[in-house]
């Protein structure tokens, strides 16, 4: 737990809240962090996922000797000093290769976190590619392929921890010229159930191009602009479940009221159905006048000679009048 | 122009692509081929391939999608030209991603508020911190610099209280015993204070 103190000025303060839980949450950002044995290849992969995370992101530059799958604690510092909840951790030995650890954070504590290593025959840069490049904050499109994505825990865990990675900030609204670069992630048959090698992961980006079709929606073509990674699946480590169940909450106070007593009809009406309530026809407001006031009211009174009423006395109960 | 020159916008898939448009996502669950995925000669064009016609399912799911036109008023710049704008109204997003942080909880009840709620007792209408000095004619603050709690303070004669009466205490100035408790009830609101603090944490 880093100390907290109570904020002296309005500009701390304004920091501090917001870095508060809040019911419609900021969008997630990532922190890269080069570990030890990080290398060129790491970088340069680093920087090139980083440029599709922009501008949510934040790098360091200085290694870190870390090992995530051990002692994760250092992570969660970095998660809780910088307010991030995703991240990337590197690392390269003999028995894991290229390795690329992605962690996510809930509550700045981990929540999952699953290993990736690069495969470097087929691995291609942002660099290598032509300079075709996508703007900085769209909201890209996703295309799982593979049944794997549907049923393994494993790729459940990929696709889960790639959509929260780029999806951006949350809309309702998408402006059409904003559909501009898809995030691929591909995946074989998974051959033999029983084994523990998993299928490769493609992961590969692309731009969106369109035709004219004659018809309502365009002609799309698609041109690779990387960058292109082959992943292999190493360790895992999944969320606990009641972790689990906390973090995909939905706040009560955000889900839609119903709206009672209204629908709409069969020519698109809408009808509203309102209660008015008992009508009380003793309470009726008739016509004034001077001889209806309560005061010349006939009511038996016990004796006559009390007939005035002092300013002191209790009011009476309002009579029914006629 | 003959429609020989256009190509389809429809996809064939022998299971139907599933979609969360909320995300701008759509899943695939036709199985791929491993021996052009381990052929590194045919991988590359073979995922363009199956991702373009997913993307084109994607496409023309996010198109029929209701649209919204919005103009912008541009008067004011040099143009004077107005900007429409085309946006898709996206459905919620279905796929279930953990949160960042934990849904905030809502303060605790402070000891008194639950006594009040308790007992029915509704909090009085806020009547501001000013009020009005009759002697003087003047507005001046309740409590704080020259409030009007502060009254005794500075006055050359004060009655000795009948409660501080033939106790240790009569022989002491008013104004500082008055002074005092003062002190002791902010001491005390503070303390009360830190105590909710700790039992709504």
């Amino acid at each position: 737990m880093i100390r907290t103190v109570k904020p002296k000025n309005a500009r701390s303060k304004r920091a501090l809240a917001k870095k508060e839980a809040k019911l419609v949450e900021n969008t997630k950002s990532a922190l890269f962090v080069p570990g030890s044995t990080s290398n060129k290849l790491l970088h340069d992969a680093m920087c090139d996922l980083m440029a599709l995370k922009k501008p949510h992101c934040k790098k360091f530059s200085k290694k870190n000797e870390i090992r995530p799958f051990e002692e994760a604690a250092e992570l969660e510092f970095f998660s809780e000093k910088n307010d991030t909840s995703l991240m990337v951790f590197s690392s390269n030995n003999k028995k894991r290769p290229n390795n690329l650890t992605f962690a996510r954070f809930f509550n700045h504590k981990v929540y999952d976190m699953v290993e990736l290593s690069i495969q470097a025959d087929d691995c291609k840069l942002l660099q290598d590619f032509k300079k075709l490049t996508f703007t900085i904050g769209l909201k890209p499109m996703f295309v799982f392929n593979g049944p794997a994505f549907d049923h393994h825990p494993a790729f459940q865990h990929i696709k889960s921890l790639f959509m929260d990675f780029y999806r951006g900030d949350e809309t309702d609204l998408q402006d059409v010229a904003g559909l501009q670069h898809i995030i691929a992630l591909s995946t074989g048959e998974i051959e033999d159930p029983n084994s523990t090698t998993l299928p490769m992961l493609h992961f590969r980006v692309y731009k969106l191009k369109t035709y004219r079709s004659n018809q309502k929606v365009p002609r799309v073509e698609i041109d690779e602009i990387g960058p292109r990674f082959d992943f292999k699946i190493g360790r895992r480590i999944s969320p606990a479940p009641e972790v689990e169940k906390d973090a995909l909450s939905k706040p009560k106070e955000l889900e839609a009221r119903v709206k009672k007593n209204v629908n709409t009809d069969f020519m698109g009406d809408k009808i509203g159905r309102i209660h008015v309530g008992n009508q009380d026809l003793g309470k009726l407001q008739t016509r004034k006048m001077k001889g209806l006031k309560a005061k010349y009211d006939q009511v038996e009174v016990d004796n006559d000679d009390e007939e005035f009423v002092s300013a002191d006395e209790e009011p009476q109960p309002k009579r029914q009048k006629n | 122009m003959s429609d020989k020159e256009y190509k389809p916008v429809t996809v064939d898939k022998p299971i139907p692509n599933s979609f969360d448009l909320g995300n701008l996502a759509t899943f695939d669950p036709n199985p791929l081929d491993n021996s052009k995925l381990k052929d590194s000669a045919q991988r590359n064009n073979y995922l363009t391939e199956v991702t373009r016609d997913n993307v084109q399912l994607l496409i023309n799911q996010i198109l029929s999608l209701p649209v919204k036109t919005t103009t912008d008023n541009h008067e004011s710049s040099s143009t004077g030209q107005n900007s429409t704008m085309t946006l898709i109204q996206l459905p919620d997003p279905l796929a279930p991603l953990p949160r960042e942080k934990a849904i905030p909880k809502a303060r605790a009840m402070t000891k008194w508020e639950k006594f009040a709620a308790k007992k029915g007792i509704k909090s009085k209408a806020k009547d501001g911190k000013m009020v009005y000095d009759e002697e003087t004619g003047e507005w001046v603050p309740k409590w704080g610099y020259k409030g009007k709690n502060k009254d005794l303070d500075n006055q050359w004669l004060v009655e000795v209280e009948d409660k501080v009466k033939n106790t240790e205490n009569e022989l002491i100035d008013p104004r500082t015993l008055h002074r005092q408790e003062r002190k002791r009830l902010v001491k005390k609101n503070e303390l009360q204070h830190k105590r909710n603090l700790k039992n709504g944490a």
